[in-house]
């Protein structure tokens, strides 16, 4: 536990202004801008974070040494991280009025990237993008390109908020977003959304089909059906590059009816 | 003679307009905003519209997002670029296309497909030489830090420089390569776009495969197949059997 100078108990709480905050999130949104394999989001954090410290350290020497803290390694999904990020401001106004230790703001960044980089990969790259693209996938036919606008609304209405929530919260609770995030039961609608993506892909793969049986082609149909059922198990050890090409080739001859 | 429809005026038009869109994709792509505009779904039919057919982008960006719809970017790991193939393919196929007088039709997709489909592994390396440029970066932001400089993490925004002009170059020069695909699309025979035409369908086969193997989950391929059984049932019981 820090121990906190009697200097620090007098003086007035630093805190770092709305506007202050909205150009941090702002520069959350360009967090992955310079990723690197060794520090990964580290630029983009410490980027981020800049105009926090600016507020916070007038000296430029105590300002180039957080900024040089921040440029630790770093890594999380890119939504889930401003999360992290608003708890990292709020940790080093902290630091700055000497009621916590740097190293407070490296543990708290450190401890949350990876389960909160699991969680949002989960959810948002695994869950949450294929069900709202197979979705405007599914409706392309009834709305033609309004399809992708239902792909968009989908995905950003739950994306932009979230980002926003999750930054609020975590610099309104700094520690406690764990708690935050949790009660929010993301990892729950996962399994939902993944279902409805599998009855989506169905459903294109049946469109795709009967396509290929129109006009009055029944056994075109029963080919392609027999393709995806193929190239389905095949994929693995194919890759998406290679099954394409197989199967265009097959497609290419079955087409000039070569066979 | 390459079919020119406007001119050459027109088509560096065009070719400045897919540079622009194709580049700013890249940057959605993973370095900002990341609002899902570099989808193949989005990207393909707002280059379209802009390059005059935004339905022909449509047809191609589909089964593009399907097929790259198990693509993750997670932690290291890198998936091929669907952002820069999407791109490019429309910029090559969407003018082709107008040029040829058929619009995107399955057989100039495929067409389209067949030579540019590696672009999306190219895209990887692309991706990847990008990284080690931001470990410089990096190690320029670092010592800058260390001499005292308060400002040493603004230097982030040069890392979507190289995606931005990788991506525009691409895309540009796709517009300018469509007059040759468009050639090549009219000088198909019969028998020819009959073959291109099933290697589409066969396209689309491996695409709703790969969008059934994006769901991580064991329950999807049970699902997929009901859904697609029932799919195929009620449509013939509406239709009437063939």
């Amino acid at each position: 536990m820090a121990v906190i100078p009697a200097a620090a108990m007098n003086a007035p709480a630093r805190r770092v202004s709305r506007a202050t905050l909205a150009r941090v999130f702002w520069r959350s949104l360009f967090l992955q801008a310079a990723w690197n394999p060794r520090g990964m989001q580290n630029l983009g954090f410490a980027d981020a974070i800049a105009p926090a410290l600016e507020e916070l350290y007038p000296d430029p020497a105590e300002r180039a040494k957080a900024t040089a803290r921040h440029l630790e390694f770093f890594n999380c999904h890119p939504y889930l991280a401003a999360a992290i990020l608003g708890g990292a401001v709020r940790l080093e106004e902290r630091v700055a009025q000497g009621e916590a230790t740097p190293q407070a703001v490296s543990s708290f960044k450190s401890a949350l990237g990876p389960p909160f980089a699991a969680l949002g990969d989960g959810f948002f790259w695994l869950a949450l993008r294929p069900a709202a693209a197979l979705a405007a996938a599914a409706t392309e036919p009834l709305l033609g390109l309004g399809c992708v606008f239902v792909f968009l609304a989908l995905y950003n209405t739950v994306h932009i908020a979230a980002r926003i929530w999750l930054f609020s919260v975590g610099y309104v609770r700094a520690e406690g977003v764990v708690e935050s995030v949790a009660r929010a039961h993301m990892a729950s609608g996962t399994p939902l959304l993944k279902a409805c993506g599998a009855a989506l892909a169905g459903a294109l793969a049946a469109r795709g089909v009967l396509a290929a049986g129109e006009p009055m082609r029944p056994y075109h149909a029963l080919l392609v059906a027999s393709m995806i059922v193929i190239a389905w198990g095949t994929l693995p050890r194919l890759g998406a590059t290679r099954a394409v090409y197989l199967a265009l080739l097959l497609g290419l001859a079955l087409g000039a009816r070569l066979f | 003679m390459l079919p020119l429809p406007g001119g050459a005026s027109h088509l560096f038009l065009r070719a400045a307009a897919a540079a622009a869109i194709g580049g700013l994709s890249a940057l959605d792509r993973k370095g900002a905003l990341q609002l899902m505009l570099s989808r193949p779904i989005v990207l393909a039919p707002l280059l379209g519209y802009c390059l005059g057919d935004a339905e022909g982008g449509l047809v191609l960006g589909i089964p593009l997002e399907l097929l790259f719809l198990g693509g993750v970017n997670l932690g290291g790991s890198l998936p091929d670029n669907e952002s820069l193939l999407a791109g490019a393919l429309t910029a090559m196929v969407v003018p082709a296309g107008i040029a040829a007088g058929t619009g995107v039709d399955h057989a100039i997709a495929a067409l389209g497909l067949a030579l540019l489909l590696p672009l999306g592994l190219l895209g990887r390396r692309l991706e990847r030489a990008s990284e080690s440029r931001n470990s410089q970066l990096m190690d320029e932001a670092l010592a800058r830090a260390e001499r005292g400089d308060a400002s040493a993490a603004r230097v982030n925004l040069r890392g979507l420089v190289l995606p931005f002009a990788a991506a525009a170059a691409i895309c540009a020069i796709g517009v300018m390569a469509s007059p040759l695909l468009a050639l090549l699309r009219l000088k198909c025979r019969p028998t020819e776009l009959s073959a291109l035409e099933g290697g589409w369908h066969a396209v689309w086969a491996v695409a709703a495969a790969c969008a059934i193997r994006a769901i991580r989950d064991p329950r999807a391929p049970t699902l997929a197949a009901i859904c697609a059984a029932s799919v195929v049932v009620i449509t013939l019981a509406i239709r009437g059997w063939p």
